[in-house]
């Protein structure tokens, strides 16, 4: 059945890599506008580097992306800022100096384009993105002084602030607490619901996300599954990804058999 | 002093260094934010090497300077996206090789040559009225630069790929901020001088970066250091009797040692291990 809903990102037998190396290989994926998909594989399987192709950061050495209709290669400056993204968590330099609200200014900078100067209005959407993530009370703080967890909570907010039809998340949860894991999820779900945001959630944590994601695409450097969780999360499919020891429980999670069971 | 400050000479000395000081630190900002302090180093001894050629082989010395200063910077630049190198190996290869082309040119002259040695140490004293202009319209270009592309200069200093991916042209706002970096360079060679200059780059933006967490108030007291120290470095070198190149960097290093000691940010983590 077709989907109705028009594509927003279009995969056509792409391959990404770098020299030498090929990180993506052969993946044809259609996103449509609105979808909530979470996007699993083990490491180094290409997960990052997808996010990246979606941002125009590389070019597809195969096959052509399409993204808003439009090739990839051909990304302007202009489609990019529609684009939020969260990256996989580097290391913040905790001397740099820059408040919250600074850093999510830095979401305007892009839409507004060169030579325009922020104004009340992108101050107003950075405040606003800064409540919907819960840190508005922090705007003057110093970045660096924040916890994991509030850094990731406004890194999402600076993305919120491009206005963005599609928001890329890598990992936003790793390395926090479980209670915040699930405040991060939670908070991602909303943003999906209510602005209608396309988003592209990258994770390990398969349970957490399964009963909230449209669909779960699966990736091995090639494409495995991209299809709604019941169909991804049978044991013959991730076995092909993840190997033999992981075990589906009979209250469907998703977890690795502990080996010396059996012995 | 009141009489000193009658003289031409120390009219146009002053509005020299306070312009190279407030040049210099607000294009420092942004080179110590995005981890350019070597590349500074580097471009400064690059255009010296410029010079020395100039005066060799009779070619206006400051644009000399330009082509080396800006070589630099773009070779530099080219390599770093390239991934191929690590910038301070680049910068540090150029570094050393500019050096001893500067030290050949030098050593290839029939005769002694004062003037080159005063790019070397820096000769605020002695800046004629061309060079003042020169460096006036240089430095309004420069600033004029920085602040017109401020916004996108911070984003690529807090995360060049994420400045990228949110849609800010990065690349080129990246040799953008190179190119400035040079052009400051060898506007501020006769003022400071070729040593010195990678100082007032440095020292007013690092000692402004102990004092604060937001990056309008670190640009606004960068600037007022590289002026003040600048300013304050001339009259202290023609009171005294003293080479104002070194006197300016020694003020402002004073300075310095005094932020680190009552900066906000060590004093909480101070704090900190006491409530441990
Ligand atoms: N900048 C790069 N240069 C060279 N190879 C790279 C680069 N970035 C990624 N790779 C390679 O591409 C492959 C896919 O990497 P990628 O970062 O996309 O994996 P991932 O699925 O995000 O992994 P993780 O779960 O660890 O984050 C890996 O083999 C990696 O070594
Ligand atoms: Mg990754």
């Amino acid at each position: 059945m077709p989907d109705p809903r028009p594509p927003i990102i279009r995969f056509d037998q792409a391959s990404f890599g770098f020299p030498g190396l090929i990180a993506l290989k052969d993946i044809s994926l259609t996103i449509y506008d609105g979808e909530f998909i979470g996007v699993i594989g083990p490491n180094g399987s290409g997960k990052t580097t997808l996010c990246r192709a979606v941002l125009g950061l590389l070019a597809p050495v195969e096959g052509h992306l399409h993204i808003f209709d439009c090739a990839c290669d051909e990304l302007r400056c202009y489609h990019r800022a529609k684009i939020g993204y969260l990256p996989q968590k580097g290391v913040v330099d905790r001397n740099f100096p820059v408040t919250v609200l600074e850093t999510v200014m830095m979401g305007r900078y892009g839409a507004l384009g060169l030579f325009t100067r922020p104004g009340r209005k992108d101050r107003d959407i950075a405040m606003e993105a800064l409540t919907q993530v819960g840190m508005d009370s922090y705007r003057d703080n110093a970045l660096g002084q924040l916890s994991g967890g509030q850094q990731q909570r406004v890194f999402i907010a600076r993305a919120l602030a491009q206005q963005p039809k599609v928001l890329i998340l890598d990992e936003p949860t790793t390395g926090l607490d479980i209670t915040t894991q699930h405040n991060v999820i939670e908070l991602v779900q909303h943003l999906h619901d209510e602005l209608k945001l396309t988003v592209l959630l990258i994770t390990h944590d398969i349970n957490m996300i399964r009963s909230r994601v449209d669909r779960l695409v699966l990736l091995k450097t090639r494409l495995f599954a991209a299809a709604s969780p019941a169909e991804v999360l049978k044991p013959e499919i991730l076995h092909q990804v993840y190997g033999k020891e992981l075990v589906i429980t009979d209250k469907d999670l998703v977890i690795v058999e502990d080996y010396h069971h059996h012995h | 002093m009141l009489d000193l400050l009658a003289y031409d000479f120390m009219q146009r000395s002053l509005l020299a260094a306070a312009m190279v000081g407030g040049l210099c630190s607000v294009i420092g900002v942004f080179v110590v934010l995005r981890g350019l302090a070597f590349v500074g180093a580097g471009t400064s001894h690059a255009a010296f090497a410029g010079v020395a050629l100039g005066y060799l082989i009779g070619w206006p010395p400051l644009l000399l300077a330009i082509v080396f200063g800006l070589a630099t910077v773009w070779i530099t630049g080219w390599v770093e996206e390239r991934g191929r190198m690590k910038l301070d190996v680049s910068i540090g290869i150029l570094y050393t090789t500019t050096m001893a082309l500067g030290i050949l040119f030098i050593g290839l002259m029939k005769s002694y040559n004062a003037e080159v040695y005063g790019y070397l140490f820096g000769s605020v004293l002695s800046v004629t009225p061309e060079e003042l202009s020169i460096i006036g319209v240089l430095s309004v270009l420069v600033l004029g630069l920085l602040l017109l592309f401020a916004k996108e200069l911070y984003f690529i200093a807090f995360d060049q790929e994420m400045a990228e991916a949110s849609g800010i042209p990065a690349r080129q706002i990246f040799f953008l901020l190179l190119t400035l970096v040079a052009l400051t360079v060898v506007i501020s060679l006769k003022t400071v001088g070729a040593i010195l200059v990678f100082a007032m780059i440095l020292i007013p933006a690092s000692t402004a970066y102990q004092l604060t967490h937001s990056l309008t108030a670190l640009t606004l007291y960068s600037a007022t250091i590289g002026i003040l120290t600048s300013v304050a470095g001339v009259l202290i070198s023609a009171l005294w009797d003293v080479p104002s190149g070194p006197t300016i960097v020694l003020l402002a290093t004073t300075i310095f040692f005094i932020a680190v000691f009552f900066s906000p940010k060590r004093v909480k983590r101070a704090r900190l291990v006491h409530s441990h």
